[in-house]
């Protein structure tokens, strides 16, 4: 059943003052199912985050239009959770008050909100750190919180931006197996965007490849590798030719936009 | 290094102390009179005497309510208003300039209007206290409001929240260091304030007793109430220091 | 309309109203038009003060006062704070003293003032420079600290000594710092004015507030009163175009 559709999307930014508005999205549309796992690749500034905020409602497009479940996307709600890339997290409250938030905004009575922050907390592994402040964390481990925080609203559409972005290799492959587990558990519908290609296909029912800026829609793949996938599969043969198709057509991209994202784009 | 005591606090400590004893040589020698300039026993001694005969205490505490009946309603009003001064360009555009003058204008030049309006007892004190606190509170507040980061908005905003629980949730708590900082500052010039209100003309207080004491010509009792007043400076200012880290913890290397 | 010039008119509309309102609050008799006065009274008082010379004789008294006493405050309080930051031990001794004077209401101490110089000029200019020389020492101190290093390393490794170090380097690196405590300072030496006027003086705006005040004659103390505020403001606003112009260079 086709849960999300993003249909003929266009957002502009406003203009800085003396010059032209800036047009980041040119028609994207999408379709996502119910319980699908979508990565979403595309060179740095290409508009993934622009897409994100304006499936969360954080956004108004300029034109076109969200829908979730057939109804039209008008605000912000804690059927859509944002993970962001910027953690956004509130310096002022420690991990569990950060993971509360979302609940808060939606009345959960206070000591129910502690249970299940907790529970989210545990599942990031940051049990240890409840107490702390996000000034005493390293940059993954904020990360997590962010994690928690948009996973305890217990959303329809879970809204990931580069959500591993700020760990290093071998924590990232380990959490992307703990995402994946948690995502065959509950069969959230996931939208995650990622720079790191051998991520995009290990996660993904299907790949969206974006074009540089301003974003469109270039080619979506259906990633046909059995489920649960282990950690191994990444030396599959199938893996590898995904992982080529993919490049080949990443770097067609980002030759045309001039710029490689920070380096680190490569598997 | 070995234990080692800190010598900021060791060459300022000696310097205080041969500051006391060449004051204390000069004034009890009565090199210069010593009506005008005292010295640290016979300080003691007034201080001592005040002390025990209850006379400061009374004032002290007269004072003291003055002051709080002041400040505290300029920590609400100045904090609405420096909320609404952020929050809303008109409000803004229509009173800043108003209080940008009342910020930089001597404040005590208002005084003897006060008391022409609100009397000689301790209402004009309470009113010169809260003027003097509530624009530095107002201006902080704006500050801080100001500065509040967009992606703290953004993520109350991404779960739903209210007009009223981003002001509540995202703004007042990030706002809050710099709020605290115009409290020190308030605290400052309140506390000067409503001295030399008391100064100007009262019938109880500190200032007022500072007032009898130097009319009677009495150095040793001004030091020491000129001492009072300081100290109860460096308390506030300790206090809210205390607070800001209760309540502001994340600021620690944020 | 541009945003300044909104902001502009938005400011204006605000004193406006606020004198319409006070002006029809005290013509219906809503507040006591004697006790409270109302802005024609002040309007007429201004003509007035103005028509015999008052304003003018308390407004150069005080501009003088305030002129000698922040003029004194800005030497010393630089040269503390130059001697506080270039010598650990100057700063570990004079610091607490300083925080004494920054700390007191240093009002209280005024009749030994009018002993020591005698009702009027030098007590008024001593209130408003002990008042204003403090945050002038403490900000240069701060500046003298904020110096980077390698700068001094570069005068020094062409061969320069410790005066070039002090006038090269340490002096036109602390500006920025010195100016920011001027600015603080120009408004606690226009303070101090007005306190010592009030406590030690017969002349000035801040003696006449308190002469008109004693007579119950508000109107009239509203005219030095407004001159101050007037005065606050126009120096603030002086000192911060002139510290733009200075710091230029910080782009
Ligand atoms: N608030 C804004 N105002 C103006 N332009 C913006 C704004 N936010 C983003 N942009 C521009 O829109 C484009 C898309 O930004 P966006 O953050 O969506 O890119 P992205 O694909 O997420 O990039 P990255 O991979 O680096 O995170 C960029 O060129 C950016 O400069
Ligand atoms: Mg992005």
């Amino acid at each position: 059943m086709t849960q999300l559709v993003v249909q003929g999307l266009r957002l502009e930014y406003p203009a800085a003052r003396g010059g032209a508005p800036f047009l980041a999205l040119s028609d994207v549309d999408l379709a996502v199912e119910k319980g699908e796992f979508v990565t979403i690749v595309g060179p740095s500034g290409c508009g993934k985050s622009t897409m994100l905020m304006l499936i969360a409602a954080l956004l108004r497009p300029t034109r076109g239009a969200v829908s979730l479940n057939g109804q039209p996307v008008a605000a912000p709600g804690p059927d859509r959770a944002l993970v962001f890339q910027d953690f956004a997290l509130l310096p002022w409250r420690n991990v569990l008050k950060n993971v509360e938030l979302g609940l808060e905004m939606q009345g959960v009575a206070a000591a129910k909100r502690t249970d299940i922050a907790r529970k989210n907390i545990d599942m990031v592994g940051l049990r240890a750190f409840e107490r702390h402040y996000p000034h005493q964390l390293s940059g993954g481990m904020r990360q997590r919180v962010g994690i928690a925080r948009a996973l305890s609203v217990d959303p329809e559409v879970l809204l990931m931006d580069e959500p591993f972005g700020a760990l290093d290799a071998q924590i990232r492959q380990v959490m992307g197996s703990e995402l994946l587990h948690i995502w065959e558990r509950d069969r959230k519908t996931i939208l995650f965007v990622t720079h790191d290609i051998d991520e995009a296909i290990y996660l993904a029912d299907r790949i969206v490849v974006m074009s540089a800026s301003p974003g469109r829609v270039v080619q979506q793949i259906k990633v046909d590798l059995p489920r649960p996938r282990g950690l191994s599969i990444r030396t599959s043969a199938k893996f590898n030719e995904y992982r080529e198709t993919l490049w080949n057509l990443l770097e067609e991209q980002v030759r045309q936009s001039g710029s490689w994202a920070r380096g680190e784009g490569g598997a | 290094m070995g234990a080692f005591v800190n010598p900021r606090w060791l060459v300022g400590s000696a310097a205080v102390a041969a500051f006391l004893v060449v004051w204390q040589i000069v004034g009890a020698n009565e090199i210069i009179r010593s009506d005008l300039v005292s010295y640290p026993t016979e300080i003691a001694a007034s201080a001592r005497e005040l002390a025990a005969s209850g006379e400061l205490g009374a004032n002290a505490l007269a004072t003291l309510r003055e002051f709080a009946e002041g400040f505290a309603p300029a920590i609400v009003v100045g904090v609405l208003l420096g909320l609404g001064f952020a929050l809303s360009k008109i409000v803004r555009n229509l009173f800043e300039p108003l209080f940008v003058a009342m910020y930089t204008a001597p404040l005590i030049a208002f005084v003897p209007l006060l008391v022409v309006w609100f009397g000689v007892g301790s209402t004009s004190k309470s009113v010169t206290t809260f003027l003097a606190a509530v624009v530095p509170i107002a201006i902080n507040t704006t500050t801080g409001v100001r500065e509040t980061q967009e992606s703290w908005i953004r993520a109350c905003r991404a779960f739903g929240a209210t007009r009223a629980q981003i002001v509540a949730k995202a703004i007042l708590p990030g706002a809050l260091p710099v709020v605290m900082a115009g409290l020190r500052l308030a605290v400052g010039r309140a506390i000067v304030g409503v001295v030399a209100a008391e100064m100007y003309v009262s019938t109880l207080g500190v200032g007022r007793l500072i007032q009898t004491y130097s009319t009677a010509g009495r150095a040793a009792e001004i030091f020491v109430l000129v001492g009072v007043v300081a100290g109860f400076g460096f308390v506030c200012v300790g206090l809210l220091r205390v607070l800001e880290n209760r309540l502001a913890p994340w600021r620690a290397r944020a | 309309m541009s945003e300044r010039a909104q902001s502009l008119v938005l400011g204006v509309l605000g004193f406006a109203l606020l004198i319409a309102a006070w002006e029809i609050c005290a013509r219906n008799g809503l507040v006591n038009p004697v006790v409270v006065s109302s802005p024609s009274r002040i309007a007429a008082a201004f003509a007035r003060q103005w028509a015999s010379g008052d304003l003018a004789t308390d407004l150069a008294t005080s501009a003088v006062e305030f002129a000698v006493g922040f003029g004194a405050a800005m030497v010393a309080g630089v040269a503390i704070g130059l001697a506080m930051g270039l010598n650990r031990f100057v700063e570990y001794a004079v610091d607490p003293f300083v925080w004494f004077v920054y700390a007191s209401p240093l009002i209280a101490f005024y009749p030994l003032l009018i002993v020591w110089l005698g009702f009027g000029f030098a007590t008024v200019v001593t209130v408003a420079f002990l008042l204003s020389f403090v945050s002038i020492a403490v900000n240069t101190l701060a500046g003298v600290h904020a110096v980077d290093p390698s700068h001094m390393r570069a005068v020094l490794a062409f061969g320069g000594g410790k005066r070039d170090l002090v006038f090269k380097v340490v002096l036109p690196a602390s500006v920025p710092h010195i100016l920011a405590g001027a600015r603080i300072g120009l408004g606690r030496a226009l303070h101090g004015v007005v306190l010592g006027e009030m406590f030690g003086s017969n002349d000035g705006l801040g003696y006449s507030i308190t002469r008109y005040a004693a007579q119950l004659k508000t109107a009239d103390v509203f005219v030095p009163l407004i001159t101050l505020v007037v005065l606050g403001v126009a120096i603030n606003q002086a000192s911060g175009l002139l510290e733009a112009r200075l710091l230029r260079w910080r782009a």
